[in-house]
């Protein structure tokens, strides 16, 4: 059971914010019970929507007072549970939401943690520069919820993820410290305390402020659309890009059973037959593109492709990319719920990952669907199930296990983006040591000796084992 | 410590022969004295586990040396264990399809990239003297040379660690892939910590393809002023592999004397790659933001170039000091340092110089720089002191009172017995 806030602490909470920073009501707090991984739910006592630096560190400060644990929000789009309440009090970073300056010569940005991505490349388009790791909720999320989960996205296979764009933070530790990190410069002064805050999915501190690298906007694109049969043969393209020394800015693979849910969705003009499409995205100079679109072209017409199709303009691209940025609000038509995992293997195990994919579909009896970053080795299997029946919620996180320890298996990773969260912390023994664990354990309370910034997640308890067994269950504390 | 409660040095190497066999252990030479008072040289991670373990235990401080070049200038006074990881050599894992390769810390970048580019690959990251610079001095003293501006710095593709910490404790982090967010990221940590935390003994990397084609292009300016508008310009207008600008001394040495830098007090040299049309079409960008004599080099010609503002002759010089600040800020603050220079242009970044000075004018030229790098937003530290210059001068400099705090308090979870290379950090970490 979570701890009840004491009413005084309440009223001390209130006084630090304006009205509107704080809600309370039962009804209007059910809407932060979980973020995108939607299998656990827990409703916060208390929610804190500060507007400033300040206002965050007297708040800290208050809690810090009364030995009381707080979970950070962004937008609430994560999708591994990050900002799932297993604590009273919730902090919301929405309304610090400012850009507050733009270096276009250093190609930097400096930012409030509330400020969503998709408005720092838009405030920067006129100086020619874009900010690159683009998530698919790239148009709610924030960029302290990014920094917090080390977001991605398609384009991060050329450009890379949050920790390689942020430069400095400001932080506000769990005792209600201010901290700056880093700043506007390539390399910091001592150890790379950005690096280890950047990941840390709140558990060491609240992000109040970032700088962020910017990058200069290729000079042009070229997005292909390659149709294949087969699921595998798609794989298979995949790794014969990579490996001849072509990087595309994306390549994304859709298959089967997500394409008939995007057509359904967007009326995009994808062939339903297909087993599986690649996007594939080449930028950079108008000079050479056309010469890499033609050497990508033959190579995945040789691993089988049926079909090469070229988006004809910024319109036909941009279809593209509306279908696969928003092929996971499409799955809703397929089933009543979907758990979206995030493994990642090495690019030349993909056709094996899919095959794994399918058979422990079967043996769950539950449909899964794949859209993906497939450039990164970045899987997304999406587990279909209805939450109203509780051996289908078994049987989807009995799927979720049997693929994570498959990625495993095949060299590979838990999480490429989306975070540890509370999904899958019972995994992290699979990847890692206890001696692994307990350093990082050291790590966070060099932040967080008491752990209560965002506790419960990331690193489990030695020998805990959370159960997440049923839908709408109270996570415990 | 005071000498005079260390254990002799024939005593000091008897123990770790005892441990490891007598060929495994060895006085120290070259730039390893003054580094460290004996050197020993395990053949696996878990000798490696073990020596740290008895320096754990006995209370004795180490460090791992590399080549010993870099802790040759930091260490004001010798460690008791030199850990020299020549035996520590192995490529673990290359996967050329995958772009990735794991390696013991102990192989050269030099050694890797002749490995690598039979397959047209590299470790894209470049520090001065690869062939001299081993995986785990280059992860731990994070020199990261031109391609950062292209490819990254040692941070970006680093994507999976194994070290050796405290008690012996061998800890790993990241993984094998290049897109992982499992975990607490212990690589940005170890990054640039100078063996401070631990013992790196193990390190994956993403790997880049190799441009099929390189060209160097060269300009001269004769103000500092014109040659960083230039090479800003330049960078805005094609995506260069590198963009260094070099005061006058550094231009006229390069290899084949390029025309440019006669009459010309700054060279700019800029790194362009790719596909023929490609690095054709941004020649003509750069001969457009330029406006001035431009030269080009292909092949062995762009490569001596390239490989002599890499090896900038800073660390060898009398006083060297590395300056990062922001990148607008850097032209200003060459300006007024007075020394001779290698840029990173477009970074923020430059090795700055003097050679031929006395310990007072060195001591102010350090200070000057200093200044200069503050009042950037930026910080430098010493990368080359003579002997003759060296006493008095801190290395480092130090970040903000909250960031330094942090940095306290991870030394003490990390090597709470205070034996990982001591008292020669930041903030006498």
């Amino acid at each position: 059971m979570q701890k009840q806030i004491d009413p005084r602490v309440m009223a001390e909470l209130r006084e630090i914010l304006d009205p509107a920073g704080v809600v309370s009501r039962p009804g209007e707090l059910n809407v932060y019970e979980c973020d995108g991984w939607t299998i656990e739910k827990s409703v916060p006592q208390l929610l804190l929507r500060p507007r400033s630096t300040a206002e965050v560190s007297a708040l800290l400060r208050v809690l810090h007072r009364h030995n009381l644990p707080f979970v950070p929000r962004g937008a609430g789009t994560g999708l591994s549970g990050g900002c799932l309440p297993l604590a009273p009090v919730m902090i919301c970073t929405s309304r610090m939401n400012r850009i507050l300056a733009i270096d276009a010569r250093n190609r930097r940005i400096e930012v409030e943690s509330g400020v969503v991505n998709l408005n720092v490349s838009a405030a920067v388009k006129g100086a020619g520069l874009f900010y690159a790791p683009d998530p698919s909720s790239q148009a709610a999320c924030t960029i302290g919820g990014n920094i917090a989960e080390n977001s991605g996205g398609p384009h991060t296979l050329k450009y890379g993820v949050t920790t390689n764009h942020v430069l400095g933070v400001e932080i506000v530790l769990p005792d209600g410290e201010v901290v700056e990190l880093g700043g506007s410069i390539e390399e910091p002064c001592g150890y790379d305390l950005v690096g280890a805050v950047v990941g840390a999915e709140g558990t060491m501190g609240i992000v109040t402020r970032a700088t962020l690298r910017l990058l200069r906007e290729p000079e042009t694109h070229r997005t292909l659309l390659a149709i294949f049969d087969q699921v595998e043969a798609a794989t298979r393209a995949v790794s014969a890009i990579v490996a001849s020394g072509i990087i595309p800015g994306a390549i994304e693979m859709i298959d089967h059973l997500i394409i008939r849910a995007v057509v359904d969705a967007f009326h995009v003009e994808l062939p339903l037959a297909a087993g599986a499409v690649l996007i594939i995205e080449l930028d950079g100079l108008g000079a050479g593109i056309d010469e890499q679109a033609g050497r990508v072209t033959e190579m995945v017409r040789a691993s089988g492709a049926s079909e090469v199709r070229l988006a004809r303009d910024e319109a036909e691209r941009a279809l593209l990319w509306k279908a696969r940025k928003r092929a996971f609000g499409a799955v809703g038509r397929l089933a009543p719920n979907y758990a979206t995992h995030d493994g990642v293997v090495p690019r030349t195990r993909l056709p094996e990952i899919l095959q794994r994919i399918t058979r422990i579909s079967q043996s769950h009896q539950l449909s899964i669907g794949n859209v993906f970053h497939a450039g990164d080795g970045n899987i997304h299997p999406i587990v279909l199930y209805d939450e109203r029946d509780p051996d289908q919620v078994r049987r989807a996180i009995a799927a979720g296990h049997d693929i994570l320890k498959a990625c495993v298996e095949l060299g590979g990773s838990l999480s490429g983006e989306h975070g540890i969260g509370v999904e899958k912390i019972n995994q992290m023994p699979l990847v890692f040591t206890p001696e692994d664990l307990a350093a990082m354990v050291e790590l966070r309370h060099v932040f967080d000796p008491d752990e209560r910034s965002n506790p419960g997640k990331v690193i489990p308890q030695p020998g805990a084992c959370v159960e997440v067994a049923a839908p709408r269950r109270q996570a415990a504390l | 410590m005071t000498a005079a409660g260390l254990p002799h040095e024939s005593r000091l190497s008897d123990a770790f022969v005892s441990l490891l066999g007598r060929e495994c252990v060895r006085d120290a030479r070259a730039d390893e004295i003054g580094v460290a008072r004996v050197i020993v040289e395990p053949a696996t991670i878990g000798e490696i586990a073990e020596v740290v373990q008895k320096c754990a235990r006995d209370r004795l401080t180490l460090a791992p040396l590399g080549g010993g070049r870099i802790l040759a200038q930091i260490r004001r006074e010798p460690v008791s264990v030199g850990l020299a990881l020549r035996r520590c050599a192995r490529v673990v894992a290359y996967e050329p399809e995958d772009l990735t390769v794991a390696v013991e810390a102990g192989l050269t970048v030099g050694q890797l990239n002749e490995l690598a580019g039979g397959k047209g690959q590299r470790l894209a990251v470049d520090p001065p003297l690869p062939e001299r610079t081993t995986i785990g001095s280059l992860i731990a003293a994070a020199r990261s040379g031109p391609l950062r501006l292209s490819e990254g710095t040692v941070r970006d593709l680093l994507i999976g660690i194994k070290y050796i910490g405290r008690e012996g404790r061998v800890v790993n982090a990241g993984g094998r892939v290049v897109k992982n967010v499992t975990g607490y990221d212990l690589m940005k940590v170890m990054t640039g910590s100078y063996g401070t935390l631990g013992v790196i003994v193990e390190a994956a990397f993403k790997m880049r393809p190799v441009p099929a084609n390189y060209t160097v292009a060269l300009a001269g300016f004769a103000r500092l002023e014109e040659a960083f508008d230039a090479a800003f310009r330049s960078s805005h207008g094609a995506p260069l592999l590198h963009c260094e600008i070099v005061s006058r001394r550094i231009g006229l040495a390069l290899p084949g004397s390029p025309a440019s830098a006669n009459d010309r007090r700054f060279l700019l040299i800029a790194g362009l790659g790719g596909t023929r049309a490609e690095v054709d079409y941004q020649l003509t960008q750069i001969r457009g933001a330029v406006g001035t004599l431009i030269e080009a080099l292909d092949g062995a010609a762009a490569e001596a170039v390239y490989h002599a503002i890499r090896d900038c002759p800073a660390a060898e010089a009398t006083i060297g000091a590395r300056i990062v600040v922001a990148p607008s800020a850097l032209a200003g603050a060459l300006e007024a340092a007075g020394a001779e220079f290698c840029a990173h242009a477009v970074s923020g970044i430059a090795q700055l110089f003097l050679d031929d000075v006395d310990e007072q004018a060195a001591h102010e030229a350090v200070a000057r720089w200093r200044a200069l790098a503050h009042r950037a937003g930026g910080h430098l530290t010493v990368v080359a002191a003579r002997d003759s210059v060296r006493a008095g001068l801190s290395m480092f400099d130090e970040p903000g009172a909250g960031a330094l705090a942090l940095m306290r308090r991870l030394k003490a979870a990390f090597d709470p017995s205070n034996i990982f290379n001591p008292g020669c950090y930041v903030g006498g970490i």
